[in-house]
């Protein structure tokens, strides 16, 4: 006993020194920061930021959009979600299995490019949709206008569609059927039983999704900066963004008074969710039986839907990707035709590559990619050890400490490690960028890694410590070989969060560490789409490249030495 | 005919990766009006398919389901009731109670689709909670109920609509085993008392037996025996009911002779025996016998000269208990007789020994021969 605590403790308050560092540290640094005269003068007492922020005539109406926009966001992405949810999971929708996967594909594609590639069909001055329409029809004025709060809503709703599809389908899964089959014999129609039974039982897995859905939509920045910025809507991201970026004295202070109430917001929100989410799984009934669940079948309505399902994809996938890569070979944005397609030719990609700021963009998102994603999921294996095989108070607090930064939205928590790191050597380096990375983007690695370890039964690394291993030894031995498939699959997830991570980057990106995703928005600033298209196609090529890398190890990792 | 279902030529299979499962292979029944007939089998049987073919939560690919008068599914006439048109009550093995209702909720809701008034829902709710024990609990969320009590929330809102047919599937599986000795005598209580038609699924033979005016025995999709559980557990003639139900000791024996016209004589390992037999078996036949431990009854250390007319002397055999376990109300022992060894239950106030010989005797009605015709 007294060996396992002399081993375990001083891992336990390392790991709550680093882990408190990367995420209580920024949060801390903002309050400072808030309530100081300015970046180099931390600690000098002052409420000035809060007035000044506070008193800008601009926020009431900046508040009032954000309002509209989270709202208006979360209702379409929980509503689509849940649809391809219940479809993909409880009726006999053709393509089912295709259908699981599809709804998750989209988190591959970049919110920078997800937005470049609507611009360019939809913009009011020469959006190819717009302008085809505008021809067709003989109109003097664009149909479309993507410059609005509702084209903010309409991107931003189907960017949100694979985390609402993802946690509103397993409360799809666990239904019980029996409830259905019950009001069924008890003289219902299927109808009636859907309004009666099934969605009030889901209820609070919809109202989970729904917050989870606002959450993500105070945090979003590319669509509200790319979609919302030409149309003079403003929102608290793009508000803050502002305010660090426009004039000759970016305010830090002035950032942090607001970002703080909206970190705050946020941080209640995730405690709503955790509610929800424990409230919908009281409902989960435990059945004797493992009946298969009953298919619904939808009937005439069968393929109708499976249209509109198909729609949707193409939506989220077929035609931003498809628009990339024309507009990767045209020199500027016109409708396909004849003479568009012989005026291609390869120049969008010789000028992306014979820039030197955008080389070393990307040759700093690979370098944050790989190393960030390593070192973030080395230090999540640990905290996820510690949080699941050690029962202490310390591990309770690394806990918290480790879920705590998953309601962050990023831009906020990239001013707070602003303030951070500006004292440090690591300020304006790119491993200030590493740090934030890996503080901002840990809940996703500790909780994948969370789930592999309660995988692993405690006996099987017992045994070997029983058998005269030592416990890192066990840990190397046992308990990493089995975990080495989740491992790759965490680190592909984090290794791609990181090459297209924005919003902690636009805070804390500086000349030398320029990254991918800040020089798409510096491009598509400037209106070089061609360019943002084929930089963006580039670095989906960086991510798939390191997926099928990653993956090659993933079978020899799993099969140990032997 | 009221609350009698009749099923003709059911079939039904599955079809799992590459193999199909005859999950029913032509099913014929039809149960008694206002009485509980039990679908009794192990797991994989049919019963449970059945059962949801009737309520219409699974289709048949074959034959007939006649409710009342009504034909609710047939393949040749192209009928095909939802569950919600077949007038049943159902209740489910999981309960499947509503969690988000109350236990009023939850029992008014069949009413409510009937658009049955108010007042009158209110009324007849109080009065089926109150046959099921549950008043007071009308504002309880459901699930906040124990096992025992969520099942007769269950019981209450399969009742509450007075169905033409209950339909209960393996209601008492998920309670522990005191409780479900208790409810299972209570749920037949009510169900006697109502006089009400229904269907009982369940694949513990006592709970069959002790809840059923008639069990039909099931067995790879097809229906194997049918009779009161009586029946059933004495007088069976079907080898893997008998098996199935209870423990017996299964002997070869061959049939030297009637005593009368149901009582054969028997050669078999033990020695010369009377037993229960079908009538018309030539001598010679080579029988199945099978007898219940619990029907064995110790005979007498030294008889005082047996008249060989009186019944009391048949059937009595000297052995050696070769193995003894104590199981509370009784011994079971094996005991040595002849070239047999046989299961025995004894009353466990009688203090035996490993090696004790003990003379044994079996009332000829408890010792059947299995018609050599029907074997399987």
């Amino acid at each position: 006993m007294s060996s396992r605590t002399s081993t375990r403790s001083p891992l336990v308050t390392l790991l709550i020194l680093i882990v408190g560092a990367l995420t209580a540290g920024p949060v801390v640094m903002l309050i400072v920061g808030s309530f100081s005269e300015g970046i180099s003068a931390i600690g000098q007492f002052t409420t000035a930021k809060y007035i000044a922020a506070y008193t800008d005539p601009t926020l009431p109406k900046t508040l009032l959009n954000t309002a509209i926009f989270s709202l208006g966001t979360a209702t379409l992405s929980t509503v689509l979600g849940s649809l391809l949810a219940y479809l993909s999971v409880r009726t006999d929708i053709p393509l089912k299995g295709l259908f699981r996967v599809l709804p998750v594909v989209p988190m591959m594609i970049p919110h920078v490019l997800f937005a470049s590639a609507w611009i360019a069909l939809l913009n009011p001055t020469n959006g190819m949709i717009n302008v085809f329409l505008r021809n067709l029809l003989g109109l003097s004025r664009s149909p479309f206008n993507i410059y609005s709060l509702g084209g903010m809503i309409f991107l931003e709703g189907l960017l949100d569609l694979p985390v609402t599809y993802l946690v509103i389908s397993p409360a799809m899964y666990s239904f019980d059927t029996v409830l259905e089959e019950a009001s069924r014999v008890s003289g219902a129609s299927n109808l009636y039983t859907l309004r009666r039974v099934t969605l009030p039982i889901l209820k609070p897995a919809f109202l989970a999704t729904f917050t989870l859905a606002i959450i993500r939509s105070l945090a979003a920045f590319a669509v509200p900066s790319m979609v919302g910025m030409p149309g003079r809507i403003t929102v608290l991201t793009t508000h803050i963004h502002r305010i660090i970026s426009v004039g000759w004295s970016p305010d830090y202070g002035k950032a942090a008074a607001i970002g703080l109430v909206v970190l705050a917001i946020s941080v209640a929100l995730v405690y709503v969710y955790r509610y929800l989410i424990s409230e919908s799984s009281q409902f989960v009934t435990v059945t004797g039986k493992g009946y298969r669940p009953s298919i619904v079948q939808l009937g005439r309505a069968r393929i109708p839907l499976f249209v509109l399902c198909l729609a949707l994809f193409c939506f989220l996938v077929v035609i931003p990707l498809l628009t990339l890569v024309y507009m990767s070979f045209v020199p500027y944005t016109m409708v396909p035709s004849a003479r568009a397609f012989s005026m291609m030719s390869l120049r969008n990609w010789q000028a992306v590559l014979r820039n030197s700021v955008i080389v070393r963009a990307i040759k700093n998102s690979t370098f944050l990619a790989v190393v960030g994603a390593t070192l973030g999921i080395l230090l999540s294996i640990f905290v996820a050890y510690v949080v699941v095989k050690i029962k202490s108070r310390g591990s309770a607090l690394i806990e918290s400490l480790s879920f705590l930064s998953f309601s962050f939205p990023g831009m906020i928590i990239g001013v707070g490690f602003m303030w951070f790191l500006v004292r440090t050597p690591l300020y304006a380096t790119i491993w200030a960028l590493l740090v934030a990375y890996v503080g901002t983007y840990l809940p996703y690695g500790v909780r994948p890694m969370r789930s592999a370890f309660m995988q692993i039964h405690a006996e099987l690394e017992e045994s070997a410590r029983v058998f005269g291993a030592t416990f890192l030894r066990a840990l190397r031995d046992i308990v990493v070989p089995l975990l080495a498939p989740g491992v790759v699959s965490a680190w592909i997830l984090m290794a791609c969060m990181f090459i297209r991570e924005l919003s902690v980057s636009v805070v804390l990106s500086r000349p030398g560490t320029e990254v991918l995703t800040v020089q798409i928005m510096r491009l598509a600033t400037d209106g070089l789409w061609g360019q943002v298209a084929a930089l963006g196609l580039i670095m989906i090529g960086l991510s798939t490249a390191l997926v099928l890398i990653a993956n090659s190890l993933r079978i020899p990792l799993s099969h140990g030495d032997h | 005919m009221q609350g009698m279902v009749t099923v003709k030529n059911l079939v039904k299979t599955f079809a799992s990766k590459d193999e199909k499962v005859t999950a029913l292979n032509n099913v014929t029944l039809s149960t008694p009006p206002n009485k509980i007939l039990t679908l009794l089998g192990p797991s994989g049987c049919g019963k449970t398919t059945l059962l949801r073919c009737i309520a219409g939560l699974e289709s048949p690919e074959s034959g007939e389901i006649v409710i009342g008068d009504e034909v609710v599914w047939s393949k040749e006439k192209g009928i095909s009731l939802p569950p919600e048109r077949r007038g049943i009550g159902m209740v489910f093995q999981s309960y499947a109670i509503w969690p988000h209702m109350t236990v009023f909720g939850n029992v008014a809701y069949p009413l409510e689709i009937r658009k049955v008034p108010k007042p009158e829902i209110e009324a007849r709710v109080r009065r089926v909670l109150e046959l099921v024990q549950l008043s007071g609990f009308e504002n309880r969320l459901a699930t906040k109920l124990s096992g025992g009590q969520q099942q007769r929330v269950a019981l209450a809102r399969a009742l509450v609509a007075e169905p033409k047919v209950i339909l209960f599937d393996e209601p008492l599986s998920n309670l522990d085993a005191k409780l479900r000795e208790s409810t299972r005598q209570e749920l037949r209580h009510f169900l006697t008392e109502l006089t009400i038609s229904a269907i009982y699924v369940t694949h513990d033979q006592m709970e069959a037996l002790t809840i059923s005016d008639e069990i039909a025995v099931m067995r790879g999709g097809s229906i194997v025996e049918r009779g009161t559980p009586q029946d059933i557990y004495l007088r069976s003639n079907n080898k893997f009911v008998v098996d199935f139900i209870g423990r017996a000791n299964f002997l070869k024996a061959t049939i030297t002779g009637y005593k009368d016209d149901s009582h054969a004589i028997v050669v078999c390992p033990m020695g010369s025996i009377v037993c229960s037999a079908p009538s018309n078996l030539s001598v010679g036949t080579e029988v199945t016998i099978y007898t219940r431990p619990e029907s064995f009854e110790l005979a007498p250390d030294s008889p005082a000269s047996p008249a060989p007319a009186d019944p009391a002397s048949e059937n009595v055999f000297e052995g050696t208990i070769t193995g003894l376990l104590f199981a509370g109300e009784a011994h079971e022992a094996q005991v040595s007789v002849g070239g047999a060894t046989i299961l025995v239950r004894i009353k466990s106030h009688r203090q035996l020994r490993k090696g004790d010989r003990v003379r044994l005797r079996i009332d000829r009605e408890w010792c059947r021969a299995l018609n050599p015709a029907e074997e399987a």
